[in-house]
């Protein structure tokens, strides 16, 4: 009842903010949306942790990676949205947006909500198809938001590499249905009914169905060489909204191909799927630390950050055993660091009208308190002991150097790389000379307080787990 | 419908390239028409009115629309030259009929040769996207390749339930629609569809 409540209270705001004329308003029952897609996700995430599993009907089932995800979903979702009410009258201000537009974003930003909820909570492989293709649909325009040709280019790409690959993450979908003797009842396939299914899918057509998926799904997750689009569109769309595309959305599609690696895993075996991972995974961290060096726009640096991140997820699901447990609670700091960054660097963009690094001067000095919120989330995003990022990076290598040393090294050479290229932008952003013709005054405290308030959960989660929480994410490491 | 691919790798013009997918969608709506007098279940009339409506009529109609409005009677060139695009064809159309892909291909054992040429229409709507330098022919590629994968989709007897073939199908309308818009801007920001010419973004 409570994932119906949740879609059903965004479909009614997406219509009430279509039909309204009045910003606060807008702002108003955009804020009540996702509070209440945050209230009722804690409820089930709670329900998940007590049964291991929700399933009210039989169209929706949360086991506990969705419920974590769920959880991470409506928590970026809430903060974003507080964001994005000053982040817009800012832009507003400028004369960059007009009304027409803040009611475009709000629209989208709740549709695109609505269809990761959706992703993560259906039962049906394919209405998750649906789902994921509803958020490329949903945060095309919003990629293409400030209406420039760098960011319809943007958005060009991002539709048309999006679209090729979940069409081939489609095929892939498809393809596991050759297990079913007929496509259960009503022609409905669940999860379940595809795991169960197991013995009658030839394993030959389990392999190149994973590869479609990893392929098709993976491009989504923006796992190199499938990650062309992302530095562009994420660093093209406003802050708040690249907050959800690298923080959340990533996720929801990586959650997709793991549920994929359990039936192919009960098929072929670990291996297969795990080496793919394993690959894919050393690829995109080789790729992002090297282009992280010589980056010369702060967004795109940070998209690139993602794509890394993505590659350790990866690379711990491809470890097994603790790598696993090691990707599950990186995935929780990612998407909470990346977005306090994201918000962080749209406050720095008001201010400085500018995403150029060498643009950006004494940002410490122009804006102190979002500056030190920004290097906090640098130090915890690049794995700087005591932030969890750390302790997950730690689980990943050390899995990792049992099996696979060679790539362990390999990684944590990468990752220093990594480190000394963000620094490199951070020592030039932040302890330089700040511009005599900008101010130096932080924008709006409501500017500084969501990031603050998601970096204070990030403080906290990285020495206290809740109960339900690591209830949750021990569920979810037995289970993939 | 394989034929209709291949047209679109050859065509020079965006007007015919239009009505080759419009034919290319009326055959897949005829594989479902034939599915209903089969199983004579409503629903998949239903989806077969939705395809007929979305594919064959209005997403033809939209990008003519566009083409007359805009003047772009002719597509923008490719990456490969015509000799090098039909020995691509053959390779591709061959690597679909290749033992390797035998798993695909004889999911069902009766439809394996339409099973083969639906993966080499998969094959072949991939180098479309690719080789294509014009937009509206990237966007007839991706569509194309939509069409293909649910040729392969009923030839290997994997047809969805009606309900959720309903909610693919208004993926593809709001997608068509979008893409479509997406052209207009950047025709607006380019004054061309050629996407060679968007080069703002670079690492």
């Amino acid at each position: 009842m409570e994932i119906i409540f949740i879609i059903i209270t965004f479909v009614i705001i997406v219509l009430l903010n279509i039909l309204i004329k009045r910003r606060l308003a807008i702002e108003f029952f955009s804020i009540i949306a996702s509070f209440v897609a945050l209230f009722e996700s804690i409820i089930v995430a709670l329900k998940v942790s007590t049964s291991g599993i929700y399933s009210p009907f039989v169209f929706f089932c949360v086991d506990s990676l969705g419920a974590i995800v769920m959880l991470i979903i409506a928590c970026v979702g809430f903060i974003t949205t507080i964001y994005s009410i000053p982040y817009l009258r800012k832009e507003t201000a400028k004369n960059i947006i007009g009304f027409t537009r803040v009611r475009q974003y709000f629209v989208l930003l709740n549709i695109f909500l609505a269809a990761m909820f959706l992703a993560i909570t259906t039962n049906s492989p394919v209405f998750a198809w649906i789902s994921i293709e509803a958020t490329t649909l949903s945060t095309a325009f919003l990629v293409s938001f400030y209406n420039k040709p760098s960011a319809i280019e943007a958005a060009w790409k991002y539709l048309i590499i999006n679209s090729i690959g979940l069409l081939l993450g489609f095929l892939g979908t498809l393809l596991y249905f050759t297990s079913m003797s007929s496509l259960g009842e009503n022609g409905f396939v669940s999860w379940q009914s595809l795991l169960a299914n197991v013995t009658h899918l030839d394993p030959l057509i389990a392999k190149i169905a994973f590869v479609f998926v990893l392929i098709g799904y993976g491009t989504k997750v923006g796992l190199a060489p499938m990650h062309t689009w992302l530095p562009d569109a994420h660093s093209k769309a406003p802050a708040p909204i690249s907050a959800l595309l690298s923080g959340v959305l990533l996720n929801v599609a990586l959650v997709i191909v793991l549920r994929f690696k359990i039936i192919t895993d009960a098929v072929v075996g670990q291996y297969f799927t795990q080496y793919l991972l394993i690959a894919f995974g050393l690829f995109s961290i080789t790729i992002a630390a090297f282009i992280i060096l010589t980056q010369t726009n702060y967004k795109r640096l940070l998209a690139y950050s993602s794509i890394e991140n993505m590659g350790i997820m990866a690379l711990g699901f491809g470890f097994g055993g603790l790598g696993v447990l090691g990707a599950i609670l990186h995935m929780i700091y990612h998407a909470l660091i990346k977005s306090v960054l994201f918000l962080s660097v749209g406050t720095i963009f008001l201010k400085y009208s500018s995403t150029k690094i060498s643009k950006i001067k004494g940002a410490l000095t122009t804006l102190p308190i979002t500056g030190i919120i920004f290097i906090i989330g640098f130090l915890a995003i690049t794995g700087t002991p005591p932030f969890g990022i750390f302790f997950s990076k730690v689980l990943i290598i050390s899995e990792g150097i049992k099996t696979y040393p060679i790539i362990s090294v390999l990684v944590l050479f990468l990752m220093t790389i990594l480190f000394i290229g963000f620094l490199k932008h951070i020592i030039s952003m932040f302890f330089s000379k700040k511009p005599e013709d900008i101010e130096g005054s932080e924008n709006n405290v409501w500017l500084i307080f969501p990031p603050t308030i998601l970096l204070i959960i990030v403080v906290i989660l990285s020495f206290y787990i809740p109960p339900f929480l690591s209830i949750l994410i021990n569920n979810a490491v037995s289970n993939y | 419908m394989f034929l209709t691919i291949i047209f679109l790798h050859l065509s020079k013009k965006n007007f015919s390239a239009s009505i080759a997918y419009g034919l290319q969608s009326l055959v897949i709506v005829l594989f479902f028409l034939n599915s209903f007098f089969e199983t004579n279940n409503l629903a998949i009339l239903l989806v077969v009115f939705l395809m007929l409506i979305v594919k064959v009529i209005l997403a033809p109609l939209f990008f003519i629309r566009l083409i007359k409005k805009n003047a772009l009677a002719f597509s923008v060139s490719t990456y490969l030259n015509m000799p090098l695009t039909i020995i691509s064809i053959a390779i591709l159309t061959f690597i679909a009929h290749y033992q390797k892909f035998s798993p695909l291909t004889s999911i069902v054992p009766a439809n394996q040769d339409s099973l083969s040429l639906a993966l080499s229409a998969i094959f072949l709507s991939l180098l479309l996207i690719i080789n294509r330098k014009g937009a509206l022919s990237q966007i007839l590629g991706v569509l194309s390749l939509e069409n293909s994968i649910v040729a392969f989709v009923v030839f290997a007897g994997l047809e969805q339930n009606p309900a959720l073939q309903i909610g693919i199908m208004f993926n593809i309308g709001i997608w068509i629609l979008i893409a479509t818009i997406f052209m207009s801007m950047i025709l607006k920001h380019f004054r061309t569809l050629n996407v060679s010419s968007m080069n703002n973004l670079k690492d």
